[in-house]
C-alpha cells in the first residue's frame, strides 16, 4: 500500500503574485536569502563543536507563515533544507500559530519530523510583526552527541539509538523549557557543547527575526503573504518548465543496497505527465528494525527532491515552488517509508543511494543531464588512548570518485550528497596516535566510458610506532558488493576494499564487523574508496583523453581505456 | 600626459607609488616635507612586461617635471601574482611530497562548492600529477623525524626535474610546521645537483598545520617565484636606469610595506597587494578624520571590495582564495596560507553586465563586460547594458568628462541597450536604468552586511569610506541601505591603492603552528617559537632599513574553546611567558570572545593553534597637504547642472567641479561632483562638507546614529 505524500500538504498559496515589479522583487528575494546566510554565519561562529564548525553539517532556512519555504543559506546541508518546511508545517499544525507568543521556540529531533535521525535537532522559532506570525525561522544541526549507542550498526532498535525528543517548546514566551534542559543534560555524552549549539539556533533565528521584522518595516508591508505567493509562483513556473522539458512517460529504475551485509532493493517508478513528476517507491523492500539503515519518509522526500533539483533547476534559488510539483509516495513499512521503532541511524547506507536510482530512471528521459554512480564518501572512526591512558578519538572522511555524465568527467574527490569536507591528515594524526602512510588516488577504481568516472582514494594507516596501546577504528563502507553502476554504456566502478596486512576483510561483499584494530606497529589497515562510474560507450573515449588518464595515472598501462581491472 | 606637477627649482623629497592594476598602472608622487600630492598619473598597464609600462608611466612623469634624483621612496603594489594564478602563467614547477602524499593538491578539501551542480569542476592543482613527486621521508605530529629523506628518492626526484625542464620546486613534506629539517634537507639537496632552480618550502612559505592549504600555499609561491624575481630585477634596473635609486619598497597583502628582497624571498605575500593598499588608504583617511572603525568599499570596473576597519586598523585574514573556477563561489579557488587584508569582493562594478534572469527577474553581475567591449555606451561593440550605462542614463555620469574626456559616452547606446533588456521585462530604460542602480547598491550591501556580521559588528557603527573608479557613485546609497550614517569620500578615487602604500609602514608578520592547551603549554618551548618567530619578522623588517630599536613588536596568537573550529586573535603580553601570565591572556581572550560572539563561556579550556610575531617600522610620516579652511561660497565650484534620477524621481542636479571644490565649503544633495577618474553621488537632502584634507564629508539625510537607531528598534518591541 502507497501513502500519498506530503504528510501535511504545503498551503495552496492565497497571496497575490502581481503585487511587485521584477526590481523590487529581486532586492526584496536577496535580502531574505541573505538574511538565511546571516543565520547561518550566526550558528557557525556561536557553535562550539565540529561537526558544526569543521563538517559544517547544518542548515538555515526562512519559511512563510504555513511553513512553506521561502529562502535557505546557500551554504546549507542540501537534505535540511528540504525537511525544514514539512517540519515547520508539522509545527504550525500541532500548535496552531493562534497560541503562539513572541518569544517561544520549538524543537524536536523526531527522525519521522527532522532529518531522519536523532543526531540532527531542529529549532523553530515564530517570527511576529505587529502581534501576528509572519513568518518562522528553522535551524536544523547535527549535535555532537545524542547518547544512545557507540556502533550504529549494532542497534536493535530506535531506542538503542539516543534520547528522543518530540516536537516541544524550549522556549515558552522567552522561559526556558527547564524541565527539557535537564533531560538533555542527563541522556547526551557532552551536554554543555550539546547545549551551546542548540543555543547557537535559537540566536541564529532571533538574528532571523530582527531582520525580517526591520524588512518588513522599511516596506511598509504587514505580511509576507504576498512576497512568498509570488517568490513561489516563480520557483514552481521555472520548475514547472523544466519538468515540461522531460519527454511525458513512466521511467522505472531498481537499486540493489548492501544494507550492510543483507541487501535489499530499492525501487523507483518516476512518471513525468506534463509539468507534474510523480515518484512512487513501490516495490521496496521492507524496513528492518535493527541495523539502522532505515529512512523515514521525511528523509526520504528529501533526497527525492535534491537529485531532481540538481537535474532541473540548479541554478534557481530553492524554495516551496520548486517542490510544488514533486509528488511523492512509498509503501508504508518499507525501508524508504520506515515507522517506529525501526532504528534510522545509518540512514545514509541507503538514502545515499536514491540518487543513483533516481539519475537511472530518468536516464533515458534526460541523457544529458544525469550523473552515473559515485563512490559514495565514508568515515574511518579511530579510537585509541594516549600515553595517559586517556582516550582518543579522530574522524577521517574519505570521499569517493563521482559519477561521469554526458560531456564531463566525473568530479574527484567530494563528499556528495554529503557537503561535508575532509579533515587534514596532519590533524588526524595530532589527535590519534596513528601514522597514515598513504592517501593517493587510485588507478582504475573510477568506471570507464566516454566519459570516465572519477578515481577513489586509498588510505593506509598505522599505529605510531610510539604507540603501545591498540588503536581501534570503525568503519562502515559501503560498495562492498555492488559497485557504483555505469550510466548509458558507462562502467561501474570498482568496489571499495578493506583490507588488513593485506587481507581483505569484507571477502565475501560484507565486513561482519565494522571493527579493525592494530595491534602491533606492523599492522597496515587500507581502505581503497571507491571511484565514480563511466557514462558512455568507452570505445568513444578521445584518444587524447585516454594518453591523458595514462600520463596522470588516472588509469594504469592494463587498464586502458576501456574495462577497469582489478 | 601626467598632470598636476607642480614645478620647483630647488632639489626636494618626493614619494613615489605605482599599482600595477589589471587595466590601469597609478602613480601618486607625494612632497615627503609638505604632505602635497605633487603628482597623479595613468597608464595603461602593459599586461606582457608590466615593468615597461611602469617605466613609461615614470618618463611621463619625468618630463612633466618630476626628477629621479628626488625621489627618496618609491613603493609598489601589483596584481602580478594574482594574475599570474589566474591565468596560470607561471613556472613550470615540481612537487617534492612525502611517499603517499603527492595527490595532496588533488585531494583538496574533498567539499563540493556548488550543492546543486553535479558537475562542478575543482580547480586544477597547479603543478600537475606527472610532475608531484614522491620523497621517502617522514616526521609526526610532535615534530619528531621517523624517517630522514633517502638520497635515492632525492637523486631519483632530482632526475626527474632536470629532464621535465621545471625553473622551480615546491617542497611540502607532512608536520614540516612543526620540524623544517627534512624539508631543509631536501632543498639543500635540490640546490647542489641543480644551482639554477627556484625552491619554495612550505616550512618557511606557511609553516601552518594543514597540509592541503600548506601544500597549495607552497605551491603557488612556487609557481610565481621565478616570474616574481625576474620581473623585480628588471624594474629595480629600469628604475635606476632612469635615476630612480632610492630603494624599491613592495606592498604586502597583509597591508604591510617591505623592501624588494623581502618580496623576492615571499612572492606569494604579493597576493592582492593593491587591494590591501586601498584598504591602508581608507584607514589613513578615516583616521585622519577621527574615524576608527570604518567599511572601505572600493569598486572599479569588475568588482567591488570591501573591508571591515577596527580601531583604524584592517582586519587581517589568515587565508585566502585565489584563482577560483567560479569567482564569487567560495571553495571553487585554491587556497593560499599567507596574512591578508580581510578584504570581500564582490561581483558588483561598473562593467558588471544586467539581465533577465530564470524566473524573469533583474539580475546585475558578477559577468562582468570588462574594458572590451566594455559598457554599452563605451561604443567599442559592448550591447548588454551594465551599471555603468545605468548610471550614465540616470545623469549620474557626464559623457564627456569620463576618464577626463579620454573615453566619450555614447548616451544613444546605453539607452538602447537598457531599452532591449526594458522590453523583454515590460519596462522602460529609465526604468531599468534605476533598478540596475538599486539592485547592485543592494548586492553589495548584502555582501558587505554579512562581512561585517561575521565580525559582530553593527554596520550602523561604521563610516563609510568610498573610492574606486565607481565607489563614490554608489557608496552614498550602499550606505543607506546599511544605515550606516556618514560617508568620506577622500580625494583621488582613482588612485587610492598608489596612495595607501605610501601611508603604510614597513613590517612584517610571521607565524607557526604550535597546538597545545594553555593549560598544558610547555613554556621553554614556547617562548623558543616565539623569539625564533620575531627574529624572523625583525630580519625581514631590517632588511628594508628599519632600526631595530625604532621597531614596534606585537605578539599574537590564534586561539579556541577546546573543540571549537573558528579561532579568535589575542594578543600576547611582552616578554618571557610563563605559568604566571595565564590568567591576563585569559582576561584578553575572554574579552577578544565576548566581542566576537556576544558572551563568554566558561570551563572549557583554551586551546592555541598559531603564534604570530607583527614587527613594525616607524609611520611613513607622509600625509596629506592640509589646506587653510576658509569660509567659501560652494557656488564657485558649480559647473553647470543636468536632471538626474533619485528615489523620489528625476531632480535638478548641481555639478560641482571636484578641483574647485576648497576646504570648509559645504552643499546639500542632490549633488554630482566630477573629478577626472571618479564622479561622486549624492543623494538629496544628504549634506556634504569638504574637508581640510580635500576627502568630501557626506552626512545622510535620515539616517540616525546606531545609538538612536537602537532605541527606535526598542520601542518598536
Amino acid at each position: 500500500m502507497s501513502t500519498s505524500a506530503p504528510i501535511t500538504p504545503a498551503t495552496p498559496s492565497t497571496g497575490n503574485t502581481d503585487a511587485f515589479d521584477p526590481i523590487t522583487l529581486e532586492i526584496m528575494w536577496s535580502r531574505l536569502i541573505s538574511i538565511a546566510d546571516e543565520m547561518w554565519t550566526t550558528v557557525l561562529r556561536t557553535a562550539v563543536s565540529t561537526i558544526i564548525g569543521a563538517a559544517q553539517d547544518f542548515g538555515c532556512e526562512l519559511l512563510d507563515q504555513n511553513g512553506d519555504s521561502l529562502a535557505h543559506s546557500y551554504r546549507s546541508m542540501p537534505v535540511f533544507n528540504l525537511i525544514m518546511p514539512e517540519l515547520t508545517r508539522q509545527v504550525v499544525q500541532q500548535f496552531g500559530v493562534d497560541s503562539m507568543r513572541p518569544g517561544d521556540v520549538f524543537t524536536t529531533n523526531d527522525p519521522w519530523l527532522c532529518a531522519g535521525h536523532l543526531d540532527d535537532i531542529a529549532v523553530i522559532t515564530p517570527i511576529f510583526h505587529h502581534g501576528r506570525v509572519v513568518a518562522f525561522a528553522n535551524t536544523v544541526a547535527h549535535t555532537s552527541s545524542i547518547g544512545g549507542a557507540l556502533d550504529g550498526l549494532s542497534v536493535k532498535d530506535l531506542h538503542e539509538e539516543g534520547f528522543f525528543m518530540p516536537l516541544l517548546r524550549l522556549y515558552d514566551a522567552g522561559v526556558p523549557n527547564e524541565t527539557l534542559f535537564a533531560l538533555i543534560r542527563s541522556n547526551v555524552r557532552q551536554p554543555e557543547m550539546v547545549l551551546t549549539d542548540i543555543e547557537a539556533q535559537v540566536t541564529a533565528n532571533v538574528v532571523a527575526a530582527e531582520r525580517i521584522t526591520a524588512f518588513l518595516t522599511e516596506y511598509q508591508l504587514d505580511t509576507l503573504v504576498d512576497l512568498a505567493a509570488t517568490i513561489q509562483a516563480r520557483s514552481e513556473q521555472a520548475m514547472r518548465a523544466a519538468i515540461e522539458a522531460i519527454p511525458d512517460g513512466v521511467y522505472s529504475a531498481e537499486e540493489m543496497v548492501e544494507a550492510a551485509g543483507s541487501p535489499l532493493k530499492l525501487v523507483a517508478t518516476v512518471t513525468v505527465a506534463g509539468s507534474d513528476i510523480d515518484v512512487d517507491y513501490t516495490g521496496t523492500d521492507a524496513q528492518r528494525l535493527a541495523g539502522g539503515i532505515n529512512c523515514t519518509f521525511t528523509y526520504t522526500r528529501a533526497h527525492t527532491v535534491y537529485p531532481l533539483k540538481c537535474l532541473l533547476t540548479p541554478g534557481i534559488p530553492n524554495n516551496e515552488g520548486c517542490f510544488r510539483p514533486i509528488h511523492i509516495s512509498a509503501p508504508e513499512r518499507s525501508v524508504l517509508h520506515a515507522l517506529p521503532p525501526a532504528s534510522v541511524n545509518s540512514r545514509t547506507l541507503t538514502g545515499w543511494h536514491m540518487h543513483t536510482l533516481l539519475f537511472r530512471a530518468l536516464a533515458p528521459a534526460m541523457p544529458e543531464r544525469v550523473q552515473a554512480g559515485n563512490g559514495l564518501m565514508y568515515t574511518l572512526r579511530a579510537y585509541a588512548r594516549d600515553e595517559h591512558g586517556q582516550p582518543r578519538n579522530a574522524h577521517l572522511i574519505c570521499g569517493g570518485g563521482r559519477g561521469a555524465g554526458f560531456g564531463h568527467d566525473g568530479v574527484t574527490r567530494n563528499c556528495f550528497p554529503s557537503s561535508a569536507g575532509h579533515v587534514p591528515i596532519e590533524i588526524f594524526e595530532s589527535r590519534v596516535p596513528v601514522l597514515v602512510d598513504e592517501d593517493t588516488l587510485t588507478a582504475d577504481s573510477g568506471g570507464s566510458g566516454q566519459w570516465r568516472g572519477a578515481v577513489g582514494q586509498r588510505v593506509t594507516v598505522r599505529k605510531h610506532p610510539d604507540a603501545n596501546l591498540p588503536v581501534t577504528f570503525y568503519v562502515h563502507p559501503d560498495r562492498l558488493r555492488f559497485p557504483a553502476p555505469g550510466l548509458v554504456g558507462g562502467s561501474a566502478s570498482q568496489l571499495n576494499q578493506v583490507l588488513l596486512n593485506g587481507t581483505n576483510l569484507a571477502a565475501n561483499g560484507h565486513m561482519p564487523s565494522g571493527e579493525v584494530t592494530l595491534r602491533t606497529a606492523d599492522d597496515r589497515f587500507t581502505s581503497i574508496v571507491a571511484g565514480g562510474a563511466g557514462y558512455g560507450d568507452p570505445a568513444q573515449r578521445a584518444a587524447e583523453d585516454i594518453a591523458h588518464d595514462r600520463a596522470y595515472g588516472y588509469t594504469s598501462a592494463g587498464g586502458g581505456g576501456g574495462d577497469a581491472q582489478d | 600626459m601626467a598632470e598636476r606637477i607642480t614645478s620647483s627649482e630647488d632639489s626636494r623629497r618626493v614619494a613615489l607609488s605605482f599599482d600595477i592594476g589589471g587595466t590601469f598602472t597609478d602613480f601618486v608622487a607625494v612632497d615627503v616635507d609638505s604632505g602635497e600630492v605633487v603628482a597623479q598619473h595613468k597608464v595603461l598597464t602593459n599586461a606582457r612586461f608590466p615593468a615597461r609600462g611602469v617605466l613609461r608611466g615614470w618618463q611621463d612623469m619625468a618630463q612633466a617635471g618630476l626628477r629621479g634624483g628626488d625621489i627618496t621612496y618609491a613603493v609598489h603594489s601589483t596584481t602580478l601574482v594574482t594574475n599570474a594564478l589566474i591565468e596560470r602563467k607561471g613556472a613550470l614547477t615540481v612537487l617534492l611530497a612525502t611517499r603517499g602524499f603527492r595527490d595532496v593538491l588533488e585531494l583538496a578539501r574533498q567539499q563540493m562548492y556548488d550543492i546543486y551542480d553535479l558537475f562542478a569542476p575543482p580547480p586544477e592543482p597547479l603543478i600537475p600529477r606527472p610532475l608531484r613527486l614522491e620523497i621517502d621521508e617522514r616526521s609526526d605530529a610532535a615534530g619528531q623525524i621517523l624517517l630522514e629523506p633517502s638520497p635515492e628518492s632525492i637523486a631519483a626526484a632530482v632526475e626527474v626535474i632536470r629532464n621535465s625542464g621545471a625553473t622551480s620546486v615546491a617542497i611540502a613534506f607532512l608536520h614540516s610546521y612543526r620540524n623544517p629539517t627534512n624539508e631543509q634537507l631536501v632543498a639543500r639537496d635540490v640546490r647542489e645537483a641543480l644551482p639554477e632552480i627556484a625552491i619554495s618550502i612550505s616550512s618557511t612559505v606557511a609553516p601552518v598545520v594543514g597540509e592541503y592549504e600548506r601544500t597549495s600555499t607552497t605551491a603557488a609561491d612556487a609557481f610565481t617565484r621565478p616570474g616574481v624575481r625576474d620581473y623585480l630585477t628588471e624594474l629595480e634596473r629600469a628604475l635606476q636606469d632612469s635615476g630612480v635609486t632610492a630603494p624599491l619598497f613592495l606592498m604586502l597583502s597583509s597591508g604591510e610595506s617591505a623592501s624588494a628582497n623581502t618580496a623576492r624571498e615571499h612572492p606569494i605575500r604579493l597576493l592582492e597587494s593593491g587591494p590591501a593598499a586601498g584598504a591602508m588608504a581608507a584607514a589613513y583617511y578615516g583616521t585622519l578624520h577621527g574615524v576608527a572603525d570604518m567599511l572601505s568599499l572600493d569598486m572599479g570596473g569588475t568588482t567591488a571590495k570591501a573591508c571591515v576597519i577596527e580601531g583604524g586598523r584592517p582586519e587581517l585574514a589568515h587565508v585566502l582564495e585565489v584563482a577560483r573556477v567560479r569567482r564569487f563561489m567560495a571553495g571553487s579557488g585554491l587556497p593560499v596560507v599567507t596574512p591578508v587584508v580581510d578584504l570581500i569582493e564582490i561581483g558588483a562594478g561598473g562593467g558588471s553586465i544586467a539581465r533577465r534572469d530564470e524566473i524573469g527577474l533583474l539580475r546585475v553581475g558578477p559577468d562582468s563586460a570588462g574594458a572590451d567591449p566594455g559598457p554599452a555606451c563605451y561604443g567599442l561593440g559592448g550591447t548588454q547594458p551594465t551599471v555603468s550605462d545605468a548610471n550614465l542614463a540616470l545623469g549620474y555620469l557626464n559623457p564627456t568628462n569620463f576618464l577626463g574626456g579620454d573615453i566619450p559616452l555614447n548616451r544613444e547606446r546605453a539607452i538602447a541597450a537598457l531599452g532591449n533588456l526594458g522590453s523583454e521585462m515590460n519596462l522602460g530604460a529609465d526604468d531599468i536604468a534605476w533598478g540596475i542602480h538599486r539592485v547592485v547598491n543592494e548586492n553589495m550591501a548584502a555582501a558587505a552586511r554579512v562581512h561585517i556580521i561575521e565580525r559582530n559588528r553593527d554596520p550602523r557603527d561604521l563610516t563609510v569610506i568610498a573610492f574606486g573608479g565607481a565607489g563614490p557613485a554608489h557608496a552614498v546609497p550602499v550606505a543607506r541601505i546599511l544605515g550606516c550614517r556618514t560617508v568620506i569620500l577622500p580625494p583621488g578615487a582613482g588612485v587610492a591603492s598608489a596612495f595607501g602604500a605610501l601611508v603604510t609602514p614597513v613590517a612584517f608578520t610571521a607565524g607557526r603552528t604550535r597546538m597545545l592547551a594553555l593549560h598544558q603549554a610547555d613554556w621553554d618551548d614556547l617562548n623558543a617559537t616565539l623569539s625564533a618567530i620575531e627574529a624572523e619578522a625583525r630580519a625581514e623588517v631590517r632588511s628594508a632599513g628599519v632600526d631595530d630599536a625604532t621597531a614596534v613588536v606585537r605578539r599574537w596568537a590564534d586561539m579556541r574553546l577546546e573543540g571549537q573550529y573558528h579561532e579568535i586573535s589575542v594578543d600576547l603580553p611582552n616578554g618571557t611567558l610563563s605559568a604566571a601570565d595565564l590568567p591576563q591572556i585569559q582576561a584578553t581572550f575572554d574579552a577578544a570572545y565576548a566581542r566576537q560572539y556576544g558572551r563568554v563561556l566558561t570551563g572549557l579550556p583554551i586551546e592555541a593553534l598559531h603564534w604570530r610575531v607583527t614587527v613594525t617600522g616607524p609611520d611613513t610620516s607622509i600625509g596629506v597637504h592640509t589646506q587653510e579652511v576658509g569660509d567659501v561660497d560652494a557656488s564657485a565650484a558649480i559647473t553647470g547642472e543636468r536632471e538626474a534620477r533619485f528615489h523620489d524621481g528625476w531632480q535638478t542636479t548641481a555639478i560641482y567641479d571636484r578641483a574647485h571644490l576648497q576646504a570648509g565649503m559645504t552643499f546639500t544633495g542632490p549633488a554630482i561632483i566630477e573629478e577626472r577618474e571618479a564622479t561622486s553621488v549624492i543623494g538629496p537632502g544628504d549634506e556634504a562638507v569638504v574637508a581640510t584634507s580635500g576627502a568630501i564629508i557626506v552626512t545622510l539625510a535620515g539616517v540616525a546614529t546606531a545609538a538612536a537607531a537602537a532605541t527606535g528598534t526598542e520601542e518598536q518591541v
